[in-house]
């Protein structure tokens, strides 16, 4: 049962593993996610700006993609990275950062048209700039 | 009315198909792959339907569940390796769903979280003491066909039917063959969930279904896990359809119901936030009773929801304890839709202890007098066992491999 249990959590920590070096394959893949994050971010702002959402759905969606940008942002700003790819993996954690704020935005005015609309641009031109760094 | 009583299959096959890991990887698959992966849904439904028609046939021919021919066919000592990897993989499972339940009322309420989740569980605890399993099965059931929005916001999408069509074509174009090979078991693996056959089968007997029953078997077997791949294909299809041409990674439940607020607007989300409520809260109760079946079966307890809790307490006793550590774990923060994927994966390493013991007593003459298995079932149980074999061998060497479907 001890083997088990210890083999358990090595599974556990090889598939969720997030911590350690920052290298290209993992700059690409935390690239690719917090567009994913901006992208999601701005599909659901156009849908408040069109009154297609509910004030709960959207407050606690943008919060969840807020946090979890946020948390990116906090890790990539702190880990060590792979030669020659620091200033990439700094400039990704504050694209991270912008995401955060912007859905923290949506998340305050659930209901508000007005500021939903005014995200769509920033959060897409966030998405545009994870996007080529994951190149 | 006959077809109304078909309300056994579908909460079975909605738990067990679109419960919140499956609901996540259904469209992540789909935001991954495109259609790619059709085809393997349509393999595990046909699977799933096999077994579970075996299983109710032997549950309406001998009285007899999953956990009885488990303890008979494997011994004890074999017998309590399978009893302990259901159970944990009931429990973990049990967690997640409970921890779904919560999310889905946060999405619908804007509330916190963690009351949320004391509520769940109260809720669902009260559920199961005061209404009768007919009931459970009828508004759980029932009340998942919301989950069909899924099915209209796939058409409202405008998918490319002819790259549709060619999912069902067994197929791969991708340069992450590794990834590819994680969804595909992993889809395989949900649709074949052991506690599904658990609780279908416990639930024939709860029904008291007999020879006369196995036409309502069989019918029950083939809408209700053909309804649960409907939905799984309409899962895939949102997935390909929105999510894969923007690069989205669905990872929350909010981004799915997301894919039913893009096409259909407001009615669309709360629909999609019923039907996944429903689903969630029967996959709950699968889970639940399954815990307390496998346990009282594999004992040799009195078991069964139709009894009062007094004339079978040690079987009431188990479900509670069960909701009450599922509570207590979720309470911890453990993420629902991570954890269920987990248990997805693990569960498919036991599938053949589960599925061996039924392809057995379905042939067994003493038990199943005429009503054994003909050729064409042993011919489809078989091809099937070496399906299991695949996917208990590979399931987790690809987990790793794939960082979790990270890669």
């Amino acid at each position: 049962m001890k083997r088990l249990g210890a083999f358990t959590l090595l599974v556990f920590a090889l598939a969720g593993c997030n911590g350690g070096t920052v290298d290209d394959h993992a700059l690409k893949r935390d690239a690719e996610k917090i567009a994913s994050l901006a992208t999601e971010g701005g599909l659901l702002a156009n849908d408040v700006s069109k009154g297609a959402s509910t004030k709960p759905f959207v407050s606690v969606h943008a919060q969840e993609l807020s946090q979890a940008a946020s948390n990116m942002s906090d890790a990539l700003a702190e880990r060590p990275t792979s030669p020659g790819i620091e200033r990439d993996v700094r400039k990704l954690s504050r694209v991270a950062a912008r995401v955060s704020r912007h859905l923290d935005q949506l998340h305050l005015h659930p209901t508000d048209r007005a500021v939903a609309a005014s995200l769509k641009g920033p959060l897409a031109r966030d998405a545009d700039a994870a996007n080529r760094l994951s190149k | 009315m006959k077809i109304f009583n078909i309300a056994l299959g579908i909460l079975a096959a909605i738990g067990g198909f679109v419960d919140i890991g499956d609901l996540v990887f259904n469209v992540s698959a789909g935001a991954t792959f495109g259609y790619q992966l059709l085809w393997v849904v349509v393999i595990g439904v046909i699977g799933i339907i096999v077994y579970s028609e075996m299983c109710g046939r032997v549950a309406a021919v001998s009285g007899k569940a999953v956990f009885d021919a488990v303890r008979e066919r494997l011994g004890f000592r074999t017998g309590v390796v399978a009893l302990v990897s259901a159970q944990v993989v009931n429990l973990m499972t049990l967690t997640a769903e409970i921890g779904g339940i919560a999310i889905c009322l946060q999405l619908l309420s804007g509330l916190p979280y963690r009351w949320l989740i004391l509520l769940a569980g109260i809720g669902l605890g009260i559920v199961v003491w005061v209404t009768s399993f007919d009931w459970i099965e009828r508004i759980f059931g029932y009340g998942g066909l919301c989950m069909l929005v899924f099915a209209v916001a796939a058409v409202k999408l405008g998918p490319d039917w002819g790259a549709v069509a060619h999912g069902f074509v067994p197929h791969m174009k991708t340069d992450s063959p590794l990834l590819y090979a994680y969804f595909a078991v992993g889809l395989l693996g949900a649709a074949m969930t052991p506690y599904e056959v658990y609780f279908y089968s416990s639930g024939g007997v709860e029904e008291q279904w007999g020879p006369k029953d196995l036409g309502l078997n069989k019918a029950n077997a083939m809408l209700g896990y053909g309804l649960g791949g409907f939905l799984s294909f309409a899962l895939m299809i949102v997935g390909g359809a929105l999510f894969l041409g923007k690069g989205i990674e669905p990872e929350f439940l909010g981004t799915i119901t997301l894919g039913v607020e893009v096409p259909l607007g407001q009615v669309g989300l709360l629909l999609a936030l019923v039907g996944i409520l429903f689903a969630v809260g029967g996959a709950a109760i699968d889970t639940m009773f399954s815990g307390a079946y496998n346990l009282a079966q594999f004992l040799g307890w009195e078991w069964g929801r139709y009894r009062h809790p007094s004339g079978a307490p040690r079987f009431t006793l188990t479900w509670i304890v069960l909701l009450v550590l599922a509570l207590g774990a979720v309470m911890t923060g453990v993420d629902p839709v991570q954890l269920t994927e987990y248990a997805v994966i693990f569960s498919a390493v036991a599938l053949p202890l589960t599925y061996v013991p039924i392809l057995l007593v379905a042939n067994d003459r003493a038990y199943m007098r005429e009503y054994g298995n003909g050729r064409l079932a042993n011919v489809f149980g078989l091809i099937y066992l070496v399906v299991i074999v695949i996917i208990s061998v590979t399931a987790i060497p690809l987990m790793i491999l794939t960082n979790g479907g990270q890669n």
